[in-house]
């Protein structure tokens, strides 16, 4: 029985709550959230015990910490659990200075365990499946990747000001699909960023519409557009050319239903917002994270992908600021 | 009635004049080629005639001439068109070189004659109706476009190297639909090429085959461009436009909407193969609207002006993907 102990009992901490207890031979053991209610009532839910975080990083019986509280305790936490000997699960970002991330994986290493990092996205049913099908050599070598990624609204400004800017709290989910699907380093960024959606966001000194392009060494080319308000919904799409071909995941409608009337054929909004749309990738990254641990097996996404998908953030807040490519590595 | 010379008597100068036999109020009374046989065995079918330029020229019963002769050609087939009172459709573009779109630019405007250049996409159906819905306020205020133009295969090695490379050659199109569609002007290009598909491409055609673009407008509006040579699923052409209220998208067009439910998977049939078949509605809609502007003697729909911006982009574009460096436009 893996014993897990959950920092966060907010929003995402709720959906791996969820996806951990209907695994089987892994227990909830703890909750730990500076919240006590939320904790109490998430814990109530799933049979666990709220508990304050020096305890549960000291019980034996715990094999592992979920680290799902808000970004800027990630980095400390995952360094504690690394002292304490346990296994990482840490949300995404790890943290928003590169610095701090390096020190953290500096620690993980030193203690040698396993840690890995939430990119949900990888996890998806249609993105996991079109890797696969992309690496059985389906469309050839890949040439070109589009991505493109818009949240429905923006988030409230107060989220804004903390987020470390939509490079690093957005397009970084995209960077770490970039890197996945290119199956190659980027060695070269280059990124406008622009305030278009709403002034307030550019008021508090962020962004709200990007485009980016990604070069790897052997010129391999990514595109990613990223708007913070796409009125249809969230917008999730991928598409990879290959020499033989394309491979494409397209948008997840609630229920495939379609009306046809009389002015046009009406199909419903993509699924909205990223819990609704994610499930299956949350279900899967933790079923992903217990089967490593328990096979001993690598962790398939770790604190290094979250340190280069940080790198290509930074590069491309360089890149927006600076209006020139920003050479990598 | 409005009477055409046409010039060039090649692939697409056919595709013309096709089209032209199949209207009431155009007739096709002159094809001219720097082969005459060529341009017999398009002319008589069509009950036409081959002719040398001068003959053409100098027929006052020609309205108009259709260029669509080779690239090189077409600014000195304006210029004398222009000189001779004719109204002038010239295939894209103009010309390679800015110093020759422009002096054509002032010829024309001397002349005062309605001068159309063949950006045919602009008159693609769907294309047409996404553009007619943007400017109709159907998605608020534009924000970003993505423009996907893939050929289906490489074309001869020897055409590459004298095409005037991938952004002149190709992307020319989607510097057109970029402007079209932004309703702005850009003022910023950033442009990667690569050879990914063959290797040919660079020793033999001096050329790239995959190219990423990025422009921006003065107001923050961005698009991106994606281009290649080969595409093995057919001419891949796609645009979308997000908006501050939605998304407008046009997809690719196939030859029969069937889908065919197997065992192993769903099959629907690949995009169309060509342009010539792609585009068979934009290129007839294209010379019904020249076919107006002369009628009625309103301004043409798009103009050298357009084949001059279009040069202007693709210049930046051949500039930046050269330095590693975005370029600047005033």
């Amino acid at each position: 029985m893996l014993e897990i102990a959950q920092f966060g009992a907010g929003r995402i901490g709720q959906i791996h709550a969820g996806n951990i207890a209907a695994i089987k031979d892994v227990r909830l053991r703890y909750i730990v959230d500076v919240n006590a209610d939320a904790a109490r009532k998430l814990a109530a839910r799933y049979g666990a015990r709220v508990v304050a975080e020096r305890d549960a990083l000291a019980d034996r019986e715990v094999g592992a910490v979920l680290i799902a509280s808000s970004t800027d305790t990630h980095a400390r936490l995952a360094i504690a659990a690394a002292r304490a000997g346990k296994a990482i699960f840490c949300e995404k970002p790890i943290d928003l200075s590169l610095s701090k991330v390096d020190s953290c994986l500096q620690e993980v290493d030193k203690a040698g365990v396993p840690m890995f990092v939430g990119f949900n996205r990888r996890f998806d049913p249609s993105f996991s499946a079109l890797k696969a099908r992309l690496d059985a050599g389906e469309i050839g070598a890949v040439e070109q990747v589009v991505i493109s990624s818009r949240d429905p609204g923006p988030p409230p400004l107060s989220y804004i000001k903390v987020s470390g800017g939509m490079f690093r709290d957005m397009t970084i989910h995209d960077f770490d699909m970039a890197r996945w699907l290119l199956g190659e380093e980027p060695v070269e960024v280059f990124a406008m960023g622009e305030c278009l959606v709403d002034r307030k966001i550019g008021a508090a000194g962020d962004i709200d519409s990007a485009m980016v392009l990604l070069r790897t060494g052997s010129d391999r080319m990514c595109h990613i557009n990223n708007s913070r308000r796409a009125a249809y919904g969230y917008d999730q799409r991928i598409e990879v050319l290959g020499a033989r071909g394309m491979l494409r995941a397209e948008n997840l409608g609630e229920t495939t239903v379609e009306h046809f009337g009389a002015r046009g054929t009406v199909a419903d909004r993509p699924l909205d917002f990223f819990l609704e749309r994610y499930t299956d990738a949350y279900r899967a990254e933790m079923a992903a994270f217990v089967r490593a641990l328990t096979q001993s097996t690598p962790m398939p996404v770790g604190a290094k992908d979250g340190r280069q998908a940080l790198v290509l953030a930074e590069a491309a807040l360089q890149s927006h600021k600076k209006k020139q490519a920003i050479r990598i590595g | 009635m409005v009477n055409f010379a046409l010039f060039g008597a090649g692939r697409i100068g056919r595709m013309h004049a096709e089209n032209l036999a199949q209207r009431s109020d155009a007739r096709l009374v002159y094809v001219v080629d720097t082969k005459p046989e060529a341009a017999r065995a398009l002319a008589e079918p069509l009950g036409a005639r081959q002719a040398a330029a001068e003959e053409a020229f100098s027929d006052p019963q020609v309205d108009a001439v259709l260029i669509a002769s080779s690239t090189g050609s077409h600014a000195d087939l304006s210029i004398a068109a222009a000189r001779a009172g004719k109204a002038i459709f010239c295939e894209k573009p103009v010309d390679l070189t800015l110093p020759k779109v422009d002096l054509c630019i002032k010829e024309v405007r001397k002349a005062r004659v309605p001068m159309f250049v063949g950006f045919n996409r602009r008159f693609d159906p769907s294309f047409r109706d996404l553009k007619k819905r943007l400017d109709a306020g159907a998605i608020g205020k534009l924000e970003q476009v993505i423009i996907t133009n893939r050929d289906p295969g490489l074309p001869d090695l020897r055409f590459l190297a004298s095409s005037g490379g991938l952004f002149l050659d190709f992307t020319i199109h989607d510097f057109d639909m970029a402007r079209w569609l932004l309703g702005e002007e850009p003022v910023e290009v950033f442009a990667r090429g690569a050879v990914l598909v063959d290797p040919r491409v660079r020793t033999e055609g001096k050329d790239i085959d995959t190219a990423m673009l990025l422009l921006r407008t003065a107001s923050g509006k961005m698009c991106h461009i994606n281009n290649t040579r080969r595409a093995v699923y057919g001419y891949d052409q796609r645009i979308e436009v997000l908006g501050a209220k939605g998304m407008l998208r046009a997809a690719n067009l196939a030859p029969t909407s069937v889908e065919r439910f197997g065992a192993e998977a769903t099959c629907v049939d690949n995009p169309w193969p060509n342009f010539q078949t792609r585009y068979a509605a934009a290129y007839a809609a294209e010379l019904s609207s020249f076919i107006r502007s002369v009628k009625t003697r309103k301004p043409v729909e798009v103009g050298p002006e357009d084949s001059r911006q279009v040069l202007v982009l693709a210049e930046a574009a051949r500039k930046s993907s050269q330095t590693g460096r975005p370029i600047r436009l005033k």
